[in-house]
């Protein structure tokens, strides 16, 4: 059995200090401890991780497109360099006026991931500065990590496909096609 | 040369001699799109060693011959890889590596990869594989040298007389166009 104190100790720490304002806490393995938080309260609720709890570093920051729940979920994750521990913060935001603050200030390496958000999922984070464009050039379209962006028809409308290309085969089932072999029942369940 | 050597059977020799030149000495860019570029190392280094077969690096696209592209493309570079094709001097040649050059390959529903090379450049050599083996590389050295010996290779030729379409295909997927127009 895994040894949890130190887990147990950074929800209980946080459940004291921010109380209603964290949503949602659980452990969830060991060294893994997941919370999620309101867009008001992140800045704070990551400053205070920083400077009390002893996360240093901000391992990367991601976003999940909950496109049928209309929100976009921002995971913060923070890394607790003596005490080998990872705590994510969870944030929801709108995903029609998608606006989250902007974190750099705590952590310059913020910026980057901001930026990238930016570009792929089209939020805004209030006052980010840099360049608008990080990996795409010349972007016209929906930003191309959303999932209502239909990437299969953005490529049938730009691009052309040599004929002869067949997508989606059982590659089993055709090598055995091929040379007349018959598939034995039990192998067939791990045939596409 | 022209003047000295009028008569048609002259012309062929010399033809035969520059061929010969050219295809035993091929300088390749530096340069390496997408996950094949892992297989130049070994192709040039001791292991396989390409300088056997008179393949070496070049550094920059006005020194080279020939132009890799290995694996997937994305439209970003694709603006460098035409940049720096045009900038090589003539006789050029392209070697597409894997399937992503050759249609699509596993990035096929990929927004920004490029499907198809050779409506962009010309190719003259197609590896196949997902990626090709240094030999498999070494393999397509040897074709393009055959194919240049016989005089075949003539990618660059055709890309200058169909500039046009390979613009117009180009255009279609850099839609901001500042590109230097290179007249050779």
């Amino acid at each position: 059995m895994a040894d949890l104190t130190y887990e147990n100790k950074v929800i209980l720490e946080m459940r004291e200090h921010f109380r209603d304002k964290i949503i949602e806490t659980r452990v969830q393995r060991e060294r893994r401890v997941v919370m999620r938080t309101s867009k008001d309260n992140i800045e704070s609720v990551l400053l205070f991780l920083k400077e009390k709890m002893g996360f240093l570093h901000l391992s990367h920051i991601g976003c999940v497109d909950w496109m049928e729940e209309n929100r976009f979920e921002i995971v913060y994750i923070l890394w607790h360099p003596q005490e080998k521990i990872n705590v994510l913060v969870k944030v929801d935001i709108d995903r029609l006026n998608p606006v989250a603050p902007n974190i750099d200030y705590i952590w310059p390496q913020a910026n980057t991931y901001e930026r990238e958000m930016r570009e792929m999922f089209g939020i805004e984070f209030e006052g980010l500065v840099g360049p608008r464009e990080l990996i795409l050039e010349d972007w016209d379209d929906l930003p191309p990590m959303r999932r209502d962006f239909d990437t299969l028809h953005y490529v049938m409308e730009n691009y052309s496909f040599r004929s002869g290309r067949e997508d989606a085969q059982n590659v089993r089932e055709v090598i055995a096609n091929r040379t007349g072999e018959e598939i034995p029942e039990f192998a067939k369940k791990y045939s596409r | 040369m022209n003047y000295v050597l009028n008569d048609r059977e002259s012309a062929k020799i010399v033809e035969f001699i520059k061929n010969f030149a050219r295809k035993n000495s091929l300088w390749v860019l530096a340069y390496g799109t997408g996950c094949g570029a892992i297989e130049i190392p070994p192709t040039m280094t001791s292991r396989y060693d390409a300088e056997r077969f008179s393949v070496r690096g070049a550094a920059t696209p006005r020194q080279a011959d020939v132009l890799l592209i290995t694996g997937y493309l994305s439209v970003k570079t694709l603006k460098r890889v035409i940049r720096s094709y045009e900038q090589m001097q003539d006789p050029k040649y392209v070697i597409g590596f894997g399937s992503c050059t050759i249609n699509g390959g596993m990035y096929w529903d990929s927004y920004n990869t490029i499907k198809q090379l050779d409506l962009y450049i010309p190719v003259d050599v197609y590896i196949n594989g997902c990626m090709p083996r240094p030999e498999a590389v070494l393999a397509g050295f040897a074709k393009l040298q055959e194919l240049i010996g016989r005089g075949q290779a003539n990618g660059w030729r055709h890309y200058k007389e169909n500039l046009e379409w390979y613009r117009q295909n180009q255009r279609k997927l850099i839609k901001n166009w500042k590109m230097p127009d290179y007249n050779w």
